[in-house]
């Protein structure tokens, strides 16, 4: 028996149940709102997934797998197989992978120099970075769409300095062609994987700059020194105090900004070919574009769903085996 | 010349100047203390040694070399840092090894080290725990541990002792100072608190506004002090202003003898320390009527708080205060040995110091 329960032991008497008073009600009441409103259109998610698509444009309630198995292994199976959307959740995976890993890593030194600036300039950053968050992401595409795009972007002003030709002279221009950021003629960013990723990491370079900012400001600025003293340059010194002091957060910043960018639609709509877009595209094209299979939509968005959430948990699965040890 | 040297050395932050021209020697193997109040340059002076901050003029030598240039991973002086600065996310152990880790030494060399210094500072049950379960005391040792591990040429304490209780404050200062005089290092302790300087070091460097005051043993600081700045912060004194006069010092009404080596006229300050006054009944110079106003019994020692001609006075462990047992209120006769007067000339610095 614990102190808590023999207390509660020794109290026979306990006033009965209050009666329901307003002040009692009220957070039912508000609970109740959020609870409907996050709940429902999330099980109504759920349950038109098990929908059934009739054709001419409508669905109607259902329940059947056929859906989920048309993700796994294609509406014809066991006739035909087709791993098309599997793919498609893939390429959801690589580019939230690569994106979030580059807008961390690169946006950590900066982050770590932006600490060291005077508090005025910490400050004037600060905001600076917390403004473009008001930028939509679909006019920072447009932005970059003008950047990369083959006429008027960087590729007409790599070619117009010469460096077009310097690249073909030392022969680096071929390994651009291989790697798909080449036609015969000039280099060429779009559609490619390349651009995808860069505008993905660029869309949430500054979250990455917000979440970090908190861990690294309260770094212990002595315990850097403490190593510069017993030998440590500044790699070293990065390696062996800074990155693990800040783990954790590198860590969650990094799953964090995944998770967001596993739903990007407009860059992958505008970057990435066809034969590469995401489940997040998918699921739009079956709900409001061409396809419109809102049962299908509805099973690709639980799925990808689910992928997030079984990311989150390995991922603090995979923190807390890390601490114990 | 061995050791390590100081040269002109001098550091601005923008406007503030926090350390003056300072010329330094600190012999080899001995343990210096750099004692002075609060923001006087004394942890800038160490960071500047360590190579964590570069003088804005002046240069450092060791042994002959000069090292102002080298940066703090090659200088490798060992540092104890204020706040300890251990790392969390390692152990006990693998704190005290971490130097010999990065240096690319073997596993077992590493090992070896770490547990004969674990040994040295006592903590050899320890070397599996993380530093936040350790007590202040514990991690201290391990911060001193550590820094020793790359057997460094110069050790670096910056305030060692902050973070601990009286009792294992001064415990610790003992321990400190054998360790080092068994190691052997040239050591140098910053510190705010004179007992602490007097117990650790050979020799004592008192600074005030980036500038050095004085250097010289405990001894001779505290019984020979170059200026009122020094006086009054090594122990504690009794201070009156004055003016020199043919075989003595004119303190308002009083004539006092002494012996002043100063042009007839000059403003003085006069200090003398609570346990010179004396309380005797001898004949002698300087007898001064007082008039007890508060008596402070700590047990060991009995302070007199006197009121006297010259003003207020301290008279503490004085000769002849045990065969009076005064109260407040009664009247006795207080002495003043003119060899036990410091005259000090320059009353500017006297208020400075204050
Ligand atoms: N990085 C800095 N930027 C600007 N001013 C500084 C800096 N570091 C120290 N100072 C100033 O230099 C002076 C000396 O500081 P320092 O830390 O050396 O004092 P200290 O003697 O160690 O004092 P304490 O006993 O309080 O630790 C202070 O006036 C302080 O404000
Ligand atoms: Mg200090």
């Amino acid at each position: 028996m614990t102190a808590v329960e023999r207390i509660e032991a020794e109290m026979p008497d306990r006033p009965a149940r209050a009666r329901p008073t307003p002040r009692r009600i009220l957070p039912w009441l508000l609970s109740v709102v959020i609870g409907v409103l996050c709940v429902v259109p999330f099980l109504l998610v759920i349950a038109i997934s098990f929908g059934r698509k009739i054709e001419g444009a409508a669905w109607q309630w259902d329940f059947t797998l056929a859906n989920y198995q048309r993700f796994f292994v294609g509406a014809l199976w066991p006739d035909e197989v087709t791993f098309l959307y599997l793919q498609q959740l893939g390429f959801s995976f690589w580019y939230a992978v690569i994106a979030s890993l580059l807008a961390v890593l690169t946006a950590l030194p900066f982050t770590l120099l932006l600490t060291r600036l005077s508090r005025r300039a910490q400050a004037a950053w600060l905001v600076f970075i917390l403004s473009s968050l008001s930028l939509s992401e679909v006019f920072i595409v447009m932005g970059w769409d003008i950047l990369l795009s083959n006429n008027s972007g960087l590729p007409a002003l790599i070619k117009s300095t010469g460096l077009t030709q310097w690249l073909k002279d030392v022969g680096w221009f071929q390994t651009l062609r291989d790697w798909g950021l080449a036609s015969p003629r000039n280099v060429k960013f779009k559609t490619s994987q390349f651009a995808t990723i860069l505008t993905m990491s660029y869309l949430v370079w500054p979250y990455a700059v917000i979440l970090l900012y908190p861990a690294l400001s309260r770094l212990d600025r002595s315990q850097s020194e403490a190593a510069r003293t017993m030998g440590a340059g500044g790699w070293t010194v990065a390696r062996t105090v800074i990155l693990p002091a800040i783990r954790l957060p590198l860590f969650g910043s990094t799953l964090l900004l995944f998770v967001f960018l596993l739903g990007t639609y407009v860059a992958v709509t505008v970057f990435a070919a066809p034969a590469q877009h995401t489940t997040a595209v998918a699921i739009y094209s079956n709900i409001r574009g061409a396809n419109l299979n809102a049962p299908f939509g509805a099973t690709q968005a639980v799925i990808l769903l689910l992928a997030a959430g079984l990311c989150l948990t390995l991922g603090h699965r995979l923190n807390r085996w890390a601490e114990a040890r | 010349m061995s050791g390590l040297v100081l040269k002109g050395i001098s550091k601005s932050f923008g406007g503030t100047r926090a350390v003056d021209r300072v010329n330094l020697t600190f012999a080899e193997g001995q343990l210096t203390a750099l004692l002075g109040p609060s923001g006087c340059g004394k942890t800038t002076l160490l960071r500047m040694i360590a190579g964590l901050e570069a003088p804005s003029s002046g240069s450092l030598l060791l042994g002959g070399r000069d090292i102002t240039g080298l940066p703090a991973h090659k200088r490798k002086f060992g540092m104890v840092f204020q706040s300890f600065a251990l790392f969390p996310h390692l152990t006990v152990r693998d704190n005290v090894a971490y130097s010999l880790h990065i240096s690319g030494a073997s596993r077992t060399e590493a090992a070896e080290t770490a547990k004969r210094l674990l040994d040295l500072v006592q903590l050899s049950a320890f070397g599996d725990r993380r530093i936040g379960a350790l007590s202040g005391g514990q991690r201290q040792r391990v911060a001193i541990a550590r820094a020793l591990a790359q057997e460094p040429e110069v050790f670096l304490l910056d305030e060692p002792m902050s973070a601990l209780d009286a009792k294992l404050r001064e415990e610790m200062q003992v321990e400190l100072r054998l360790l080092q005089q068994r190691l052997g290092i040239t050591t140098v302790v910053v510190t705010h608190d004179q007992r602490e300087a007097m117990t650790m070091a050979d020799s004592i460097v008192v600074m005030s506004n980036g500038r050095v005051e004085q250097v010289g043993s405990p001894q001779d600081i505290y019984h020979h002090p170059d200026n009122a700045f020094v006086a009054d912060f090594i122990g504690k004194a009794n201070f009156f202003d004055g003016v020199t006069e043919p075989g003595g010092i004119r303190v308002g009404p009083m004539h006092l003898s002494a012996k002043p080596n100063f042009v007839r006229g000059s403003p003085v300050r006069v200090a003398i320390r609570p346990e010179r006054a004396c309380l005797d009944d001898e004949p002698g110079e300087n007898r001064l009527s007082a008039k007890v106003t508060f008596v402070r019994d700590l047990g060991p020692v009995r302070e007199y708080h006197l009121d006297t001609p010259l003003g207020a006075m301290v008279v503490e462990n004085a000769p002849g205060e045990v065969r009076k047992s005064l109260v407040i209120g009664d009247r006795t006769e207080v002495r003043l040995p003119p060899e036990a007067l410091h005259l000090f000339p320059d009353p500017q610095a006297a208020v400075a110091a204050e």
